[in-house]
């Protein structure tokens, strides 16, 4: 099966996970303990109310503190790409700067216009919560450790990133600020177009794995001994840029960017409140690096080693590669601008992903309907799928060059035809003032 | 079924379903009405669940949390001066009437129907099912429903787009691309995207007319 069991041989017990509860290879057996404990003595719906308190909490308290570190980890890096120290004043290595800026959030004043929308401004700094945890709920950590392993847990991490972007257009329009509803317009194209290479990507795993549960990816992909990143490398590298549009970061960060709209859908948030803001920001990056480690490097298995090793720790190795990636790329490339990305999506990346979608059902016809054998077959199509990846770059950057990428025609909506201009006009007509018409992108 | 949890569940979405109904048709406010639409919708979501029907439950916040609503928040933004009044209309005996058949309609429809032909067990792997079905009985529809989407998605490009625009930006673009400076030109001599005369004594109302191009 795998080339780490020729070491059961040798220690006794190392290649099974025991069911004590003290076995950190596997936390369910902890809460499998608690379970059955409470079911002994108590109802079935305090256990299973137990179970779930379990469950969110600890994802709660893993979260919290990891953000802190996260912090402290992605300031010092990014420092080091741009020649600088980073945070090193307070605590030693300056590791302490995180919790003093949370202290300086949560004692600043927290203003709110006079003019905004009260209710929805309150709302979005507590609401962009929900997703940010939900969406932890189908990640699996080990083989049956996950909180809910819904067996469509591929389209509820997209539903639930999805409603994400209602929060961040409620942000930006009850701010009543032109910057901030600019950057809540930016936030929805953005993520709006994004979602389909996204989806599309996801689909050729779908498709090639047979099973919407993220479990059932995994497993898929433990049975075959292959991870989808060789499979399917377009798919991976479409969701990850995809992922780091929809989590706005630098190279598509424009809903937020700081020297075009002050700081976007957040301008008018103040304290702890855009505090929130960022910790949910960060915490949705840290989730989609363990998703883009799931799908695409094998999540909690490693080849036999999630035998020897306790899983979760596998998946959080995983996902701090993912996560040094996506700062990787946010030290190094530039902004781009929107019809920019607007024109990558839609001209580059969901056509490619498209034909992956065909791909990925040829193949998979191939392998189940045909009956092709998988250990030669599998290595045959990843070589075929790497290929076929290369080209496509190839052909993006020799022959599809940038410059026509760049040039969107402009509708006929956006120039003269209703909405804004006309308004404008009428507004003119009447002698009001219109202060900003247009203008910007 | 019969739990006391399933009760509660089921009282709860109801009411954030039939609250989120009601203000909506009360909310003066076009953008407080989506989301109060977006309530409702994930009280719908959530019911689906009671009844295990969770691929659907998910579908429904995918798309219509997801997307229709922000599809709707786009179109009241992009259209001047209704974003903060929910203005008079004079369809409003049409749309009551209209309203009232339907609702009799449904009505008439869920006490005739045979509830209890839906009392089984809770279908197992229903994405596979419906996929299937999808792909085997029903191909006909599907395959109709996306050329539908087709040629309105289609539509709308032809709706916005301009040729002659388009005919200019391209020649434009190879011009540039001949002469080796593509990239320094689309920076260059790209023309501002909005360029509008406010002035008071040029409004004429008029709309469509292209001297106010900067290219």
């Amino acid at each position: 099966m795998s080339a780490l069991d020729f070491g059961s041989g040798l220690f006794p017990n190392a290649g099974a996970v025991l069911g004590a509860w003290y076995d950190f290879r596997d936390l369910n057996n902890l809460s499998r303990l608690i379970t059955e404990w409470i079911a002994d003595w108590g109802p079935d719906w305090l256990a299973s109310i137990v179970t779930g308190l379990l469950g969110s909490l600890g994802i709660l308290a893993v979260i919290g503190p990891t953000l802190l570190v996260l912090i402290w980890v992605e300031r010092k890096v990014i420092a080091r790409f741009q020649q600088r120290y980073g945070p090193n004043r307070v605590g030693p290595k300056g590791l302490l700067q995180p919790v003093a800026d949370a202290i300086k959030l949560i004692l600043k004043e927290q203003l709110a216009p006079r003019a905004a929308d009260k209710l929805i401004f309150f709302l979005p700094p507590v609401l962009i919560f929900v997703p940010g945890v939900l969406i932890w709920g189908v990640l699996p950590f080990g083989p049956r450790m996950s909180v809910a392993d819904l067996n469509v847990g591929v389209l509820f991490l997209l539903a639930v990133s999805g409603t994400g972007v209602l929060v961040l257009f409620m942000a930006g329009w009850s701010s009543n600020n032109k910057y901030a509803l600019f950057g809540a317009m930016r936030a929805i194209a953005m993520s709006i177009s994004y979602e389909v290479p996204m989806v599309l990507a996801l689909l050729t795993l779908v498709i090639f794995s047979g099973t919407m549960s993220v479990n059932g990816i995994v497993e898929w992909q433990q049975q075959e001994d292959v991870i989808f990143i060789l499979l399917f490398p377009l798919s991976a590298i479409a969701f990850f840029f995809a992922a780091s549009a929809e989590l706005n970061r630098t190279p598509a960060d424009i809903s937020e960017a700081e020297s075009e709209i002050v700081a976007g859908y957040h301008t008018e948030y103040s304290g702890m409140r855009f505090g929130l803001f960022y910790a949910v920001e960060l915490g949705n990056t840290l989730v989609i690096s363990a998703f883009i480690a799931t799908f695409f490097l094998g999540g909690w298995w490693l080849w036999g080693l999630d035998q020897w090793v306790p899983s979760w720790i596998i998946l959080l190795a995983k996902t701090g590669a993912v996560y040094f990636l996506l700062i990787w790329t946010r030290g190094t490339l530039p902004r781009l601008r929107i019809d920019q990305l607007m024109g990558f999506c839609w001209k580059a990346l969901v056509p490619a992903t498209l034909i992956f979608v065909a791909i990925a059902a040829v193949e998979r016809t191939l392998l189940v309907t045909e009956g092709w054998d998988t250990t030669v077959a599998l290595p045959i199509m990843a070589l075929i799928n790497i290929a076929l990846t290369l080209g496509a770059i190839m052909l993006f950057a020799r022959v599809a060059r940038p410059a026509r990428l760049r040039r969107p025609a402009r509708t006929t909506l956006v120039r003269d035809r209703v909405g804004g201009l006309a308004a404008a006009r009428e507004i003119a007509a009447q002698g009001g003032q219109p202060s900003h018409v247009g203008g910007g992108d | 079924m019969s739990s006391f949890g399933f009760h509660l569940a089921f009282w709860l979405l109801a009411a954030m379903t039939v609250g989120g109904a009601s203000m909506i048709i009360v909310s003066r406010n076009l953008i407080h009405a989506v989301i109060y639409l977006v309530i409702s919708m994930l009280g719908v979501a959530g019911l689906y669940l009671t009844l295990s029907a969770d691929f659907i439950a998910v579908v429904q916040v995918l798309i219509y949390v997801g997307a229709i609503s922000v599809l709707m928040l786009f179109a009241i933004m992009l259209t001047p001066r209704v974003e903060r009044d929910n203005s008079e209309t004079s369809l409003k005996l049409p749309a009551a009437v209209v309203m009232i058949l339907i609702l009799t309609a449904t009505v008439f429809v869920a006490l005739d129907t045979d509830w209890g032909a839906v009392r089984q067990a809770a279908l197992a792997d229903q994405a596979r099912l419906i996929g299937q079905s999808l792909i085997r009985e029903y191909v006909l529809p599907f395959e109709i429903g996306a050329v539908l989407l087709t040629a309105a998605l289609v539509g709308a490009i032809a709706l916005a787009r301009r040729d002659d625009e388009d005919a200019a930006i391209h020649a434009q673009s190879l011009q540039a691309e001949a002469e080796g400076t593509a990239d320094d030109v689309a920076l260059l001599t790209d023309p501002p995207l909005v360029e509008v005369d406010v002035a008071p004594t040029s409004a004429t109302g008029s709309t469509g007319s292209t001297s106010e191009d900067g290219g």
